[in-house]
């Protein structure tokens, strides 16, 4: 089968994006639907009000660091299409770093570019950019951070992660797993560290090691014990250190309007207006009066839970770990909105080539499966929100199917995944663990 | 006597005002108040008439929450009696017979579900065979809406049919927390401006028709025990607003307000909104809980089983 080349797809998926940047402007004067998404407005209209030397939450729902609204500046001073070409310029970098990532451990050239166009040819992907949302600058960002990672730059990778923890709060939960990556046996600041080639864990795949292989327990808890290394230490204390010197500078800024705004009010937030969340419809049945701290711990609790166990089990390999975290996250998160797939839609690709998956069937059914349960909820939420029926029942329904989805989705990636390390451990002499071959 | 009947006419309370529009328009900003439309770039100095009509809208309601902390149906109806600033109009006092009509012929909401559009159907007549010739005017509808508890209008949207040319202008007054269910939000009042034409009061047609779609939307609205909560519209607050060439800064400008006795003909407006069932607060929490539970145990159950057995697998190569 003829494989298109990566200059070829990325070349199309700009001029995709541009034709969709385009028509959005068409479709948003001469209909009354437009193609913008309302976040794009609210960014807009923040980004107006910086530029008239005001805060930004002066604008109702903006609910984002005042770093969004200043890099849209140029769409009050040269075109209000800027923000929509910085998204989408964004996205096309999601797609060079996951071909870079890749590349860095040998994945095959065609492997590398059916992964990308998971994500360029993906058409939930490329309307976000273009209807002006700026999930894909956090996507970019993340990934920025594992290449960084992969790159040996430990500074570059604690700066760009204290800051995406300041753009979007959810990336904090990579926090503990890049701490585990970063032991001494596998990564040592100021040397490039030494990456597992997808060939090799491939083979050894083969040779029946069958199910998943992951990081021995031993080990884990070795790298407990020596957690406080030099990177590890350098790791946490730039990136806080950057995500509070943000914090504070626009807390000096915008005071508490900010802090509510771009963090409390995301720490804190229950929205009884039905989204995709199990919990929707609890909320709104209990919204008038407050919640019990049981309540609370107990919504908490597999959350965490879950969290805690994939970080324990698959923190060395980081892609893998990262998505089945962010896709927990999500599927177990109080508020789930269709923006949120994206965050574990860029890290899909990173994990598909060492899938032992096969689209047919178990594949066909993980997708169905998934966009099935989203279809049979969105159904409903047409009934109640356009038709006005009284479905609340049947929707909060949908919703359990649909957590039932993604957790099928992430059982059958734990059980079909050739887990890989993503550095391989270093030569004996250069570490107190014992030495074991990749 | 002939006074009096005037004031006792069925459809109409003359309100006259003299507006003194500024040459430079500002723009306000109350915490009450969301405006949109009410400061334009596009003044244009040269032509103070058709600023003060295109470009800076005064807003009656904005008026009361100057005044008022919060919305109160008597005050507010007090407000709108006799509050409003009344002065004489120099070029209309006594030249107004017979008056000018104004009623809402129909009233309803269009859509489904929790956006829908309150239509509101005015008709101005003029009775033929005016006594007076007045100066060139132009005149817009003002509608205020008390909107009830449970649902709302978006500024935003608002905007953008101003921008569109819907309007005249929009503000929304009041509660405009766009995400809060009906238990913790307040109320709000949109007034809406629209533009009737020009010199309408001249007795040259018999009138005319507009219709005014205002879009609005249902918060969540509290738990009952049945499926539906009721919310229901009363009738709005109808003014026209004219303005006339005038001299200089000034300009002379009418009010004529529907009286509310009228719109009762039109019949109440409800809007049956779907609310969460009180009895479902049980069975949803148990299972809620339960689900969460059941798939984290599944996927924490999936990832030591596998791991576990790759693990021996490992001991057993070393």
């Amino acid at each position: 089968m003829a494989t298109i080349s990566f200059r070829s797809l990325m070349l199309f998926s700009a001029v995709l994006r541009l034709f969709l940047i385009i028509y959005g402007e068409w479709q948003d004067i001469h209909m009354e639907v437009r193609y913008t998404d309302v976040d794009y407005f609210v960014f807009s209209d923040a980004a107006s009000l910086v530029a008239l030397g005001k805060s930004p939450y002066k604008r109702s729902t903006y609910r984002y660091s005042p770093l969004i609204a200043f890099l849209l500046i140029p769409n009050a001073l040269i075109h209000r299409t800027w923000g929509k070409i910085l998204f989408s310029v964004s996205d096309l970098l999601v797609g060079y770093f996951i071909r870079t990532i890749l590349k860095l451990r040998g994945v095959p050239e065609n492997l590398c570019t059916y992964s990308v166009m998971l994500w360029l040819l993906n058409p939930f992907t490329f309307t976000i950019g273009t209807r002006g949302n700026c999930e894909p600058i956090v996507c970019a960002m993340v990934l920025w951070i594992i290449i960084c990672l992969m790159n040996g730059n430990l500074l570059h990778a604690a700066f760009w992660y204290g800051l995406v923890v300041h753009l979007r709060i959810y990336p904090i939960i990579y926090a503990f797993p890049i701490i585990l990556t970063l032991d001494q046996s596998r990564f040592q600041s100021g040397k490039k560290p030494i990456l597992t080639d997808w060939s090799s864990s491939k083979i050894q795949s083969t040779n029946g090691s069958g199910s998943i292989k992951v990081s021995d327990p031993c080990h884990i808890w070795v790298s407990l014990k020596s957690l406080f290394t030099r990177g590890r230490l350098l790791f946490g204390l730039i990136s806080a250190a950057v995500f509070f010197f943000c914090t504070g500078f626009f807390f000096y800024l915008y005071a508490w309007e900010f802090l509510h705004e771009a963090l409390l009010y995301h720490l804190t937030r229950t929205d009884p207006r039905h989204n995709f969340s199990i919990y929707f419809y609890h909320i709104y049945l209990h919204y008038e009066h407050e919640f019990a701290l049981s309540e609370k711990l107990i919504s908490f609790l597999p959350q965490v839970t879950v969290q805690l166990v994939l970080i324990w089990r698959f923190a060395q390999d980081l892609p893998f770990c990262f998505f089945l975290q962010t896709l927990a996250f999500v599927a177990f998160n109080k508020v789930i909105t269709a923006q949120y797939f994206v965050w574990f839609f860029c890290l899909l690709p990173l994990v598909l080539p060492w899938t032992n998956m096969k689209l047919k069937w178990e594949g066909w059914a993980c997708i169905l499966f998934w966009i099935g349960a989203q279809s049979h909820w969105l159904m409903w939420g047409y009934l109640l929100e356009f038709n006005g029926k009284n479905v609340f029942m049947q929707l909060w329904m949908a919703s359990l199917l649909f957590l039932a989805a993604n957790t099928y989705v992430m059982v059958t990636f734990i059980l079909r995944h050739t887990s890989s390390p993503v550095f391989k451990r270093l030569e004996h002499g250069h570490s107190n663990i014992p030495t074991k071959i990749d | 006597m002939g006074i009096q009947q005037f004031k006792l006419q069925v459809s109409l309370r003359l309100g006259i005002a003299l507006y003194f529009f500024a040459s430079i328009s500002r723009c306000k900003h109350a915490s009450t108040i969301n405006e949109v439309g009410s400061c334009t770039s596009n003044l244009d100095d040269s032509n103070p008439s058709s600023s003060a009509l295109h470009g800076v809208n005064e807003f009656i309601t904005e008026a009361y929450f100057e005044k008022h902390a919060s919305l109160i149906d008597s005050d507010f109806q007090g407000f709108l009696s006799k509050e409003i600033p009344l002065e004489f109009c120099e070029v209309l006092q006594d030249k107004l017979e017979p008056v000018p009509k104004l009623s809402i012929s129909h009233r309803h909401l269009i859509g489904e579900g929790s956006h829908r559009r309150l239509s509101s159907s005015i008709r101005l007549e003029i009775q033929p065979g005016s006594k007076f010739t007045l100066p060139a005017h132009f005149c817009d509808a003002i509608l205020v809406e008390i909107l009830p508890s449970g649902v709302f209008a978006d500024p935003f949207e608002l905007q953008h049919l101003l921008q569109r040319g819907v309007f005249t202008g929009a503000a929304v007054f009041g509660d405009t927390n766009l995400e809060l269910p009906s238990v913790r939000s307040n109320r709000s009042i949109v007034e809406i401006h629209m533009d009737i034409g020009s010199n309408v009061l001249s007795g040259n047609n018999n009138g005319l028709e507009i219709n005014i779609e205002v879009p609005l939307h249902a918060r969540y609205a509290p738990l009952g025990e049945h499926e539906f909560s009721r919310v229901e519209f009363s009738p709005p607050d109808l003014f026209t607003r004219c303005s006339f060439e005038g001299k200089s800064h000034k300009q002379s400008c009418i009010f004529l307000s529907t009286n509310k006795s009228l719109e009762l003909k039109a019949g109440a407006v409800v809007w049956d909104v779907p609310c969460g069932i009180k009895e479902h607060t049980g069975i949803v929490s148990v299972v809620t809980f339960f689900s969460a539970i059941v798939s984290a145990l599944l996927i924490v159950f999936t990832a030591f089983h596998y791991s576990d057995t790759t693990g021996c697998n490992n001991l057993k190569q070393m």
